[in-house]
């Protein structure tokens, strides 16, 4: 038997399933072991091999990187295409786009329970999110803060980096773009929503029609915890809100939630 | 950095948006001024009201809580009048500038 070409995996290298593997789970039969089907049911194009890892506890490190070796040979994955962070040329100058009525009629339901528990505890979050990213404690997670307030952006990083987040700040337009440019994508977004040169929920609304940043969950920074103002970031697609001013704890509890981080109980701090 | 170094740093910012406090009230101020003497435009009403919002969404958090709050007034009283383009009429304009120096010593 002539001897295969060594298939070389990093721990940040990226898969995505072939034709083959894409058959391969939706088909009746499978030659395949249960864990390699698990492997392929998280080789999702996105999550790293370290990320994979770390979710795929029930087996060491050494035994998934062999699986997905013999998954790439076999045809079944194959390496997944970068997506590029970068390309968001003229992300400011399209259009806004439109919000549609489904997604006003079905926000509509939400925003009066959304308004009340932003009046009563300073964050309201939609969605708890978790991704295999969050698994991987040795990855960073990256915050893009747009805030304009000098003052209380320089505390948000402060504060994110002190919890261990690697956290950008942006002010206005060029200074967005600048953040959201820089590598890698970011996990979370806290949007402030007045803003010297752009509003808030029009980035909200650019950021869920763009192909890469689509999927970045945001929290809106907003004084005006109004239904009217709610209702439209939750059309809009943001995933939770904080009433400006602040306090900490009200951060932490979004951020936490929406990133699907558990926190130290007690400590008001994230468990990382 | 250890917690303590970062109540420090946390302090030091605090301190350092104390001190900055007074050079965007008399921004304000100076804004409101031109407004009500007819020197600037009544859309520039917008320009106060982002100055307003501004203080009024971080003074609290960065420990100057009564700061928030007057800005916070001041920015409700003001904003319908931004959202029509209009100044303000005198009885109001009175009333906003008892506002302004509520916050102006909310500030001091």
């Amino acid at each position: 038997m002539a001897a295969r070409n060594p298939v070389v995996i990093n721990e940040h290298d990226v898969y995505s399933l072939t034709k083959k593997g894409e058959e391969e789970l939706r088909g009746a039969d499978t030659s395949l072991s249960p864990a390699e089907i698990e492997l392929l049911i998280r080789t999702d194009g996105k999550a790293t091999v370290a990320q994979i890892t770390a979710a795929v506890r029930a087996f060491p490190r050494d035994r998934v990187v062999a699986s997905l070796q013999e998954l790439f040979i076999g045809g079944w994955i194959r390496t997944a295409p970068k997506p590029d962070p970068l390309d968001i040329v003229g992300f400011f100058e399209a259009p806004v786009p439109k919000l549609s009525a489904a997604a006003m009629s079905k926000a509509k339901s939400e925003a009066a329970s959304g308004t009340a528990t932003l009046d009563k505890r300073g964050h309201y979050v939609r969605i708890a999110r978790r991704s295999a990213k969050r698994e991987a404690k040795s990855e960073t997670i990256s915050v893009v803060v747009v805030e304009d307030e000098p003052h209380l952006a320089k505390f948000l990083k402060q504060y994110l980096s002190f919890e261990g987040f690697d956290a950008r700040i942006a002010g206005n337009r060029s200074e967005i773009m600048a953040a959201l440019r820089q590598a890698p994508l970011p996990d979370l977004v806290l949007l402030d929503v007045m803003l010297p040169d752009a509003d808030g929920f029009d980035i909200l609304l650019k950021m869920r029609a763009h192909p890469v940043l689509k999927s970045v969950p945001v929290i809106m920074l907003t004084a005006k915890a109004t239904r009217e103002s709610v209702l439209r970031g939750l059309a809009g697609g943001a995933d939770g809100y904080i009433t400006k001013p602040f306090e900490v704890d009200s951060l932490i509890k979004a951020v936490s939630t929406v990133l699907g981080l558990p926190q130290n109980p007690g400590s008001g701090t994230l468990k990382r | 950095m250890t917690a303590e170094a970062f109540k420090r740093q946390l302090e030091a910012l605090s301190a350092d948006y104390r001190r900055d406090l007074p050079k965007k009230l008399a921004l304000i101020e100076s804004l409101w001024l031109e407004l009500a003497h007819g020197a600037a435009q009544p859309s520039r009403i917008t320009d106060l009201l982002r100055e307003l919002h501004s203080i009024s969404g971080s003074a609290k958090t960065l420990g100057v809580a009564g700061v928030s709050e007057a800005a916070a007034t001041a920015e409700s009283f003001l904003e319908p009048f931004s959202k029509r383009g209009k100044l303000p009429n005198a009885a109001q304009q009175a009333e906003f500038v008892r506002l302004l120096d509520a916050l102006k010593r909310a500030g001091s």
